[in-house]
């Protein structure tokens, strides 16, 4: 297939070439022709003036001898001379008699005549001379086939060392090509067979091939990230939700097997309902997650004031903060409008302020702000001054299910920065964490729905 | 009261069925769609609960638009394994009244059915609620606790609200989070009873009889009585 399609390349450039080769000449030898014609009835009708300049000084026999001087003297014998009287009988000249096929009347043409049973293709001047004298001034246009035959000539050769320089040109260009892309084959091959972490190869020269090659690496590296995301996805899941239903299978067992007094077992049952709600909870935030990756939810775009929601979302965590006895506070500079989903929004907020109500030790404090930048742009903030995330494992804590040492043993199924990160995501933004000395400093920089 | 349960999962109408039973109502049970739709013609119902997906060609869709256009105002809860926005939003828009999604705990069930009858019932224009001797007036937004004068925030007002326009029934957290922070997500922490205990420090002091009462594995209570 790729053989194939090289070689009807380099044969189509070469036919291409060919074709703008030939329009290329053809006006081009048009032009000759004229200006080749159109000089030589000029030159015919000057000298055909200038010999009747002479009959006029020098009579009919003046011009005839000067005509048989001029004869001798010619070296390229192409030019046609004659000069008749009344009765058509030539008195001087290079020609035997009067040939047939030239028009009566005078004038420039350009016709075959026949001289002794000689054919000839010429351009004539006939002029009248006074008292009934003739006068033929003409030129064999055959004589100058040879030029022309010589012109395509040197066309058709043009045309043959354009084909083969092609033809080596296409085949030299089909071996590079083929030797890139089966480079890429190889790899493409590879990476098939399960191996994801292999990359085409990159050559200094940036070409097309290497803006291919660097697009397929970027693809790929989006697919291994997917597909790491995936396992540990579903590593996550194994673990995150096995918990719960290991104390849940427990808790039944021995109600099974203990049977114990009614009273007992109803707070087991009890425990039990909150061990499955628990599983649902982990369960619905997987399910919201993989929605808002999806891209889902998106029938909800309206113009949502992300200062407002932040306004709404710390005063709905403020008595929490005042038991932990931490500082909640807000700070607003002016309107933050964007395109987005409201729900999601508000949860991304309350997230972000859950997860620093979580790590803040108390009398610590925690500060939100919201702010447009001048693209147009939504930052919304989150700093608190609880232990912050180390600088190695803040890319992880986005990925779902991920929970630093620090946070073992707090309530939350680890989903929380994940749910912002995503929901950051749809709205064509991010989730960035910097160090807040001491504590973090989460910011959500949204551009809005499209 | 009187109860049309459209429900296919056997176990699922039998927990919810009995539940209905021992709080005091009558349940009629249909496990289809067509069984459900001639059933709400002929009865008159209190309220309905029907499940979203049905087998056979009528799902609780279709039993609900037609319930509709045969002018029937009886409330509608629709039970769905969907949690979509989206599936939320086609639901209501068929005519249902409420949207809970599977799994759901009975408690909250029973609170929103209670809540959709009544609601039925009276759409109040009161400007003034009243709960035992604790007043709320809607237009000067003022709340006095007998001769005592409450001082409220907004939200904390909003909440209150909420609680005595239901008074006597049960409002689960879930309803609250929807009616009084219309937010349509569970914060995962226990920030409703922190609200609700701010409150209940503000309009039940010690000495005074307690309005605002905890129903376990439910919800909260406005109640004057016990």
């Amino acid at each position: 297939m790729i053989r194939s399609s090289a070689l009807t390349l380099s044969v189509g450039y070469v036919l291409l070439g060919i074709v703008a080769l030939v329009l290329f000449a053809t006006p081009l030898w048009y032009a000759w022709r004229v200006s080749v014609n159109g000089g030589r009835t000029e030159l015919l009708q000057e000298d055909a003036q200038r010999l009747s300049a002479i009959f006029q000084n020098r009579g009919a026999d003046g011009l005839a001898r000067f005509i048989d001087e001029r004869i001798g003297l010619q070296i390229a014998n192409e030019r046609i001379l004659l000069l008749a009287d009344a009765s058509l009988k030539p008195l001087a000249g290079n020609l035997p008699q009067w040939p047939s096929g030239v028009p009566e009347q005078p004038g420039t043409y350009t016709v075959s005549i026949s001289v002794a049973g000689r054919e000839i293709r010429a351009g004539l001047v006939r002029t009248a001379l006074p008292g009934g004298y003739t006068l033929l001034v003409g030129r064999d246009v055959a004589r100058l086939r040879p030029l022309e035959k010589s012109f395509w000539y040197g066309l058709a050769g043009a045309a043959g060392i354009f084909s083969l320089v092609g033809l080596i040109g296409g085949l030299l260009v089909r071996r590079v090509v083929l030797s890139r892309i089966d480079r890429i084959n190889q790899t493409a091959a590879r990476i098939m067979q399960g191996d994801l972490s292999h990359r085409l190869p990159l050559s200094r020269r940036d070409d097309e091939f290497n803006t291919l090659s660097r697009i397929i690496n970027r693809m790929l590296d989006q697919t291994e990230q997917l597909v790491h995301g995936v396992r540990n996805v579903s590593n996550s899941i194994a673990h995150d939700l096995r918990t719960p239903l290991t104390e849940l299978r427990s808790r039944l067992e021995e109600l099974v097997i203990l049977r114990p007094p009614n009273e007992e077992a109803l707070a087991e049952i009890e425990a039990a309902v909150a061990d499955v709600d628990r599983v649902i909870d982990i369960f619905n935030a997987l399910l919201r997650l993989s929605k808002i990756d999806a891209g889902a939810g998106r029938s909800e775009v309206v113009e949502v004031d992300a200062a407002d929601a932040a306004a709404k979302a710390v005063e709905f965590y403020q008595p929490s903060a005042e038991l932990k006895g931490i500082s909640l506070t807000f700070e607003e500079r002016g309107e933050a409008p964007i395109l987005g989903d409201p729900v999601l929004l508000a949860q991304a907020i309350g997230n972000l302020i859950d997860n620093a109500l979580k790590f803040t030790p108390e009398n610590g404090s925690i500060a939100v702000e919201t702010r447009r930048r001048e693209n147009g742009a939504v930052e919304i903030t989150v700093a608190d001054t609880g232990p912050g995330i180390p600088e190695a494992e803040k890319p992880r804590v986005i990925d779902r299910f991920y929970r630093g040492d620090a946070s073992r043993g707090t309530p939350g199924a680890g989903l929380g920065l994940s749910l912002v990160g995503a929901v950051a995501k749809l709205h064509a933004g991010s989730l960035e964490l910097f160090d807040n000395h001491p504590g973090l400093r989460a910011r959500m920089i949204l551009s809005g729905m499209a | 009261m009187k109860v049309l349960l459209v429900e296919d999962n056997e176990r699922v109408a039998r927990f919810v069925a009995r539940g209905l039973r021992e709080s005091g109502h009558v349940v009629d049970h249909a496990d289809n769609g067509r069984d459900g739709m001639s059933l709400a013609a002929q009865g008159p119902y209190d309220t309905i609960i029907m499940d979203r997906m049905l087998p056979g060609q009528i799902d609780g869709i279709a039993v609900i638009e037609a319930i509709r256009k045969s002018g029937s105002q009886t409330p509608i809860l629709i039970l769905s394994a969907m949690s979509d926005v989206d599936e939320r939003i086609r639901g209501l828009r068929a005519g249902g009244d409420d949207y809970l999604t599977k799994p759901f705990a009975f408690g909250e069930l029973l609170a929103r059915l209670d809540a959709l009858t009544r609601r039925a019932r009276a759409a109040s224009a009161a400007t003034c609620l009243k709960v035992g001797d604790l007043q709320m007036d809607l237009l000067s937004r003022k709340v006095t606790r007998g001769e005592r004068a409450v001082a409220l925030l907004p939200r904390e007002f909003k909440l209150l609200e909420y609680l005595m326009r239901h008074a006597d029934q049960v409002v689960t957290r879930t309803m609250l989070l929807e009616n009084v922070w219309e937010y349509r997500f569970d914060p995962q922490t226990n920030l409703v009873d922190v609200h609700i205990s701010k409150l209940r420090q503000k309009i039940d002091l010690e000495s005074e009889r307690p309005l605002l009462r905890t129903v376990r594995n439910a919800g909260y209570r406005m109640s004057a009585g016990d």
